[in-house]
């Protein structure tokens, strides 16, 4: 399987080790993954100044895929939605669809929208599957609570981004609980993590990013798991200059997916980057450390779900 | 000749210093007092005294043989160019040293150099070549690259054509001088050994034959016992100092076809025109290249020495020595145009049709703005709108073959614009979020959105401003109708999580959610796009998602945010 890497403006000069542990996660399971240098920004930025500015670079990077002949895989959530937002207005719209292709030829491109666009969480969950990934664990963890952040753009407007159950999502959830850790059912999960203010209206910004590290904290996580590339660099960075106010603050620490599956699959931390991960330093490296070990028996945890007649934690 | 060549050599000089002297004078700084050349010049060197007294002294040799010499960071960029300027600048510098710079300096690395003998005669003509396909290759670019975003500018093109006629003049003059009878004439009559008419003729012949000349007394066909008999006077006369003519491949083939045509025009003049031609050009490329993107030969080696040892990535620390590297960063552009192929902007560049968001161009019109020179406040505020419509991705200061920190300039030309009191629009999008990240002039960023405020506040009513409300004619267009399914059940408000921030949400954010939606739904969409509300929404889609009757509020609020910034840009008339 081979897909179009499709990584957005932050994450390579910001969050590198999203995309490095992703490939490396990936790798395990015969995903290859293509880098394409002409995708340029999905237009997500420019959404509160002009609409069709917003749509343009989508349908260019989905055009640009469709000539390859691959899907897109994406990891930030701002990207999946406004890649997944550029697909359903034109195919409602074939106006500006030939306006845009009009644009789009002076680069020998055109945009059909055979091509699909998936979010890395589902190429896990649907295209490898939950039960494949366990074949290869090498490691679980046990008593690591993590607080998942979803983030709002991969869930809502459902019509658009169509990823999962917008009220009651559950494909995150089961990727966690397959690490052996705990996914935990706190306030704020499927909420704003501000990062859509920063910079225009920071105090707004700062008090939603404030209340879910609150409500993480309040729910005992040792780690906040943010699945978009904006909530991460909220919570890996903006939580470090808005909460660096006392000396008494703890950081809470930030863990991506990946990295947490790839340690679980017996992947180098150094390659995870989980120390490039600013909130991570030694002492909480070693607790991650004291956390993993080998699997436990998968068959003993069946039948105990089955008695409760529950899959859920 | 020799005042040309020191007229030439002074303007060189003083245009060096003049660049140099702007390096340490000039710049975009957004705050605190400018520095003069006198505090720059030894903080420059104290940072560069540091350097070389470091490990980073074995950085710097890296960066010297990898950046500068093997132009490693342009190979990435692309093979095509990397060849076209390794071409040019090979061939180019070898012929400066071999040729250019007289037989002196040649003569000092091969003893037994002579222009005319082997294997010199033949190098020669190689290294020209090596320019003119390099030339050739950077044309073909140029002409055919597509989309062209970044347009060949004056200079540009100027800059080619004075390579082109250095080498082109040369390769031609040389031909000439082959098949000049004029030039043979006076080598034969100052080293031709020649007893009589008879050998004379023979030695023509054998030169007409076989090295190229254009002969005046010899006929075709050539007698080949003449030719015989003039190979045998030519290896006792000429050979010692002159290798066969063929070797210069070029030259010869030059020689083949313009020989005939110069000889009807009189070959000794058109030795002495073209001479002058390849001469003058030569010395007016040396004339001109201080003051043009030819300056690139000495600051584009500082800038990649620079960006070996510091990179792009760390914040500065020496504002005086930032301050520095921005001027010598300006002076290296070469307007190559690598940076604007991959920005992440590009297609902003299309939907507002404005030049200033490629990198390339932003470069181009700073140099101005860093030199002081006047600019009119249409292009700047032009210009500060592009430098905003920017993902900060950073992929300009990755990709630049030239090492120029364009992350650094752009945020302090972004400041340093904004500070002028022109408002941006643009900081009302997410592309502030890195700028909020990084916290770099945040004390600047909050003054400008203060100001945006203002405005706001001016252009737009509150609805404690107004006697009444009452139902507009025509519906609020905001690229749906689906606001008119509301039926105030609420269900919006209470569930925004920002609404719930506040115990008093309505003093901080003018109008709430389903409060805005009313206001659409009696046609006043002014009211709506003056609250505050739009601009404290996190666009977490909560309330849209949750709507009983598919209002699509989030998208709504989008429209309004865009017709907003559009009334405000437009003058506040839209």
């Amino acid at each position: 399987m081979k897909l179009a890497f499709f990584q957005g403006c932050n994450i390579p000069i910001r969050i590198e080790q999203y995309a490095v542990s992703t490939q490396a996660v990936l790798q395990r399971f015969g995903v290859e993954l293509a880098v394409v240098p002409e995708f340029t920004c999905c237009g997500y930025p420019v959404r509160n100044v002009d609409e069709e500015s917003y749509i343009m670079p989508s349908v260019r990077n989905l055009a640009i895929a469709e000539k390859m002949g691959l899907d897109i895989m994406v990891i930030c959530n701002c990207c999946f939605a406004s890649l997944q937002k550029a697909r359903s207005v034109l195919a409602g719209d074939p106006q500006l669809a030939g306006k845009i292709n009009q644009l789009l030829a002076k680069e020998d491109l055109h945009y059909t929208g055979t091509g699909e666009v998936k979010h890395f969480l589902t190429v896990l969950h649907e295209d490898i599957g939950v039960e494949e990934i366990k074949n290869q664990l090498v490691n679980q963890f046990s008593g690591l609570d993590l607080a998942v952040i979803l983030g709002c753009h991969i869930l809502r407007p459902r019509e658009v981004t169509q990823f999962d159950d917008s009220f009651v999502p559950a494909i995150t959830d089961d990727l966690v609980r397959l690490t052996g850790a705990t996914c935990l059912d706190w306030q704020g999960r499927l909420e704003c993590c501000g990062a859509a203010l920063a910079g225009l209206n920071n105090e707004v910004a700062d008090r939603l990013l404030n209340e879910k590290i609150n409500g993480a904290r309040a729910a005992g996580a040792a780690f906040m798991v943010p699945i978009c590339s904006y909530c991460h660099l909220q919570f890996d960075t903006n939580q470090l200059q808005v909460r660096a106010g006392g000396p008494d603050y703890e950081t809470l620490p930030v863990l991506l997916y990946p990295q947490l599956l790839g340690l679980c699959l017996g992947i180098d931390e150094k390659i995870l980057g989980i120390e490039q991960n600013n909130t991570v330093n030694d002492r909480v490296l070693d607790q991650l450390r004291d956390l993993l070990g080998p699997p436990v028996e998968d068959k003993k945890k069946k039948r105990r779900s089955a008695k409760t007649g529950t899959t859920h934690e | 000749m020799k005042i040309l060549l020191g007229i030439a050599l002074l303007i060189f000089l003083a245009g060096i210093l003049y660049r140099g002297r702007s390096w340490f004078s000039q710049g975009i700084q957004p705050t605190g007092q400018p520095q003069s050349p006198a505090s720059r010049i030894p903080t420059a060197l104290r940072g560069l005294g540091a350097t070389l007294a470091s490990t980073d002294l074995l950085v710097l040799g890296k960066t010297l043989i990898t950046d500068v010499l093997l132009q490693k960071r342009l190979l990435a960029k692309s093979v095509r160019r990397w060849l076209a300027h390794s071409l040019i600048f090979v061939g180019f510098l070898l012929l400066l040293f071999m040729h250019g710079l007289g037989t002196g300096v040649s003569e000092f690395f091969f003893p037994s150099y002579y222009s005319t003998l082997q294997p010199f005669l033949t190098l020669r003509n190689v290294f020209g070549l090596l320019v003119l396909v390099g030339l050739a290759i950077s044309l073909h670019r140029r002409l055919t690259d597509k989309p062209q975003r970044v347009k060949s500018l004056a200079s540009d093109w100027l800059a080619l054509t004075f390579v082109a006629t250095i080498i082109i003049s040369g390769f031609l003059l040389e031909g000439v001088k082959i098949s000049s009878f004029d030039a043979y004439q006076a080598m034969v009559d100052d080293y031709g050994d020649v007893a009589d008419e008879a050998e004379e003729l023979a030695l023509e012949t054998y030169w007409a034959a076989e090295q190229g000349l254009v002969p005046v007394n010899a006929v075709k066909p050539y007698d080949s016992a003449l030719v015989e008999a003039g190979r045998e006077i030519s290896s006792r006369s000429c050979t010692e100092c002159h290798a066969p003519a063929t070797g210069a491949f070029v030259s010869f083939s030059v020689a083949k076809v313009i020989g005939p045509l110069a000889s009807a025009l009189g070959d000794g003049g058109v030795v002495t025109v073209l001479f002058t031609l390849h001469l003058l050009s030569c010395l007016a490329l040396l004339a001109w290249l201080p003051f043009s993107k030819m300056f690139h030969v000495i600051s584009v080696p500082v800038s990649l020495l620079i960006n070996g040892v510091l990179g792009f990535k760390k914040d500065p620390a020496e504002p005086a020595n930032t301050l520095t590297r921005q001027m010598i960063g300006l002076s290296a552009c070469t307007h190559c145009g690598a940076c604007s192929e991959l920005c992440s902007a590009l297609m902003f560049y299309e939907s507002f049709q404005n030049d200033f968001i490629l990198p390339s161009e932003k470069v181009q019109l700073l140099k101005k703005v860093a030199a002081g020179q006047p600019v009119d406040r249409a292009t700047l505020t032009h210009l500060q709108k592009g430098l905003y419509i920017c993902t900060s991705c950073d992929r300009c200061s990755t990709v630049c073959p030239s090492g120029i920190n364009l992350r650094e300039l752009f945020v302090s030309a972004r400041y340093y614009l904004l500070g002028r009191g022109i408002p941006e629009t643009s900081l009302l999008s997410h592309f502030s979020f890195p700028l909020a990240l990084a916290r770099r002039f945040a004390d600047e960023h909050l003054q400008a959105l203060k100001k945006l405020h203002e405005l706001f506040n001016q252009r737009f009513r509150k609805l404690a401003d107004l006697s009444g409300l009452s139902l507009a004619s025509t519906p609020a267009s905001v690229g749906t109708d689906s606001y008119r399914s509301c039926y105030t059940c609420q269900r919006c408000t209470n569930i925004c999580p920002v609404v719930r921030l506040y115990d008093d949400p309505v003093e901080h954010l003018d109008l709430l959610p389903h409060q805005i939606i009313y206001s659409l739904g009696i046609g006043n969409r002014e009211l709506a796009m003056g609250a505050r509300m739009i601009w404290s929404c996190s666009t977490c889609y909560l309330c849209q998602e949750h709507c009983p009757n598919q209002v699509e509020l989030t998208d709504i609020f989008y429209r309004l945010k865009n017709a907003a910034i559009k009334t405000i840009d437009s003058g506040g008339t839209a």
